[in-house]
């Protein structure tokens, strides 16, 4: 089993970061960096820090919520080089506004898992993948290290006041 | 939906027996105090535990483990069992991983809690949980009783919580080198402390009215931080005025992202 596992005050700030208007992205999108931590049912990726993508680093691009430029993914190739003694791995993150169960879209699927072969090579010992929070759920996928396939997490939890317990079987 | 036994807690919240379900929390001793937070949590509803003891009950135990009866002493039955019975007696499917051992020798279901209480007697042991807690998003909540004197007897005691973020127990005064550095010196040093079964469960319930809290946010404090001094001879339970002093909102001793296992860097 994984779980995925964040603190309130980084989930708040995350979303309140992910919630600012773009000049013209119509959504934002931003990074995660997590560590693994070894748990009797499996692992728990534990998030560390949020890293927001500057404005500037979007690409205008209509088709798409948001795109970034190359720009965002070297800032993001910096931070697993620089996470690599302590085996912190990057986590593309964006939100879907809607409440419940949450997924890829058609979008997430052509091109987020491209995003993270590149996170691989930079950091192949940590953990890598895609969240995508609803309004009031979330959605992992985990690339573990020394796997070229992800694997979908089975809890999202917000540990704060209140703490959230995201579950997947629930709503499967 | 609240429906059935827990139609009298609906006031926490429409959801809230999804949510306290939902929550996976340990209890590390199950003596005095961890034999009431196990039965209140049950009663509650949550229903994916981790409890840790090493110790079997003993006739001395029976004026204050609550569960425990003197057929349990007779055959000196573990105080895991008696709190497993004492869960499945009152939640159908529960799931209860319990361990007959330090919680250091088997730390990894401890870190799958979101909640951990430690009803553990040392301040070394309260430090050391405290740590795991924070390494792995956890709240702590600290469950303590002692007596002191003797012209008249003073009970007192504390309910602490230790939240990722917030202030910890260093910061909160609670935990101080003085205590364990006067905690250590006494090591080996035999004597059983006196124990009763009332503040146990004044402290137990204390603390596990903070936890529900956390889960369910029915107050909407959403505490970062609590120290609670329970007074036993007065009958009360007030915030510590430590905090006055305190900034709840950060802790100098945890770092924000200091998590998981420590690593080495070569320098």
């Amino acid at each position: 089993m994984i779980e995925v596992r964040v603190s309130r005050e980084m989930y708040e700030a995350m979303r309140a970061d992910l919630a600012r208007p773009h000049e013209f992205a119509a959504e934002r999108v931003g990074f995660s960096m997590g560590r693994i931590g070894i748990t009797a049912s499996g692992c728990m990726i534990l998030l560390t820090r949020y890293c927001s993508v500057p404005d500037e680093h979007y690409i205008d691009d209509p088709t798409v919520g948001a795109r970034i430029g190359t720009d965002a993914l070297t800032a993001v190739a910096h931070a697993i080089y620089h996470g690599r003694a302590k085996a912190e791995g990057v986590f593309h993150v964006h939100v879907h506004e809607h409440y419940g169960k949450t997924g890829m879209s058609r979008t997430d699927k052509a091109e987020l898992p491209k995003l993270v072969p590149g996170f691989r090579s930079v950091g192949p010992q940590a953990p890598h993948g895609i969240i995508i929070w609803s309004l009031d759920h979330a959605a992992a996928w985990v690339w573990l290290p020394g796997s070229s396939e992800p694997v979908r997490a089975d809890k999202t939890s917000i540990v704060g006041a209140p703490i959230s317990v995201f579950r997947e079987e629930w709503l499967s | 939906m609240n429906q059935g036994r827990t139609s009298r807690q609906s006031f926490l919240g429409p959801d809230s027996d999804e949510r306290i379900a939902s929550i996976t929390v340990g209890v590390v001793g199950l003596g005095g105090g961890g034999s009431h937070v196990v039965q209140q949590l049950a009663h509650i509803g949550f229903r994916d535990f981790v409890i840790y003891d090493d110790d079997v009950v003993e006739d001395s135990n029976l004026n204050r483990l609550v569960g425990g009866t003197s057929g349990d002493a007779l055959s000196l039955l573990p105080k895991l069992d008696i709190a497993q019975r004492t869960i499945h007696g009152l939640v159908t499917g529960a799931r209860v991983r319990g361990f007959a051992c330090r919680w250091q020798n088997q730390p990894e279901a401890l870190r799958e809690c979101q909640i951990v209480f430690g009803c553990v007697d040392s301040y070394v042991g309260r430090s050391e949980l405290e740590v795991s807690c924070r390494r792995y998003l956890a709240h702590y909540i600290d469950v303590g009783m002692d007596v002191h004197g003797t012209n008249p007897p003073i009970i007192g005691g504390q309910v602490v919580q230790s939240s990722p973020g917030g202030a910890c127990m260093r910061c909160m005064g609670y935990l101080t080198p003085a205590r364990l550095s006067e905690e250590a010196a006494r090591y080996g040093e035999a004597g059983a402390r006196p124990q009763v079964v009332w503040p146990n469960g004044v402290l137990a319930s204390t603390a596990v009215g903070l936890a529900v809290d956390l889960v369910c946010d029915w107050t909407k404090k959403r505490r970062r931080a609590e120290y609670l001094v329970y007074d036993g001879n007065k009958g009360t339970m007030l915030q510590s005025v430590t905090l006055n002093h305190v900034d709840l909102a950060s802790c100098p001793h945890f770092p924000v992202g200091d998590l998981g296992e420590p690593f080495e860097v070569e320098l």
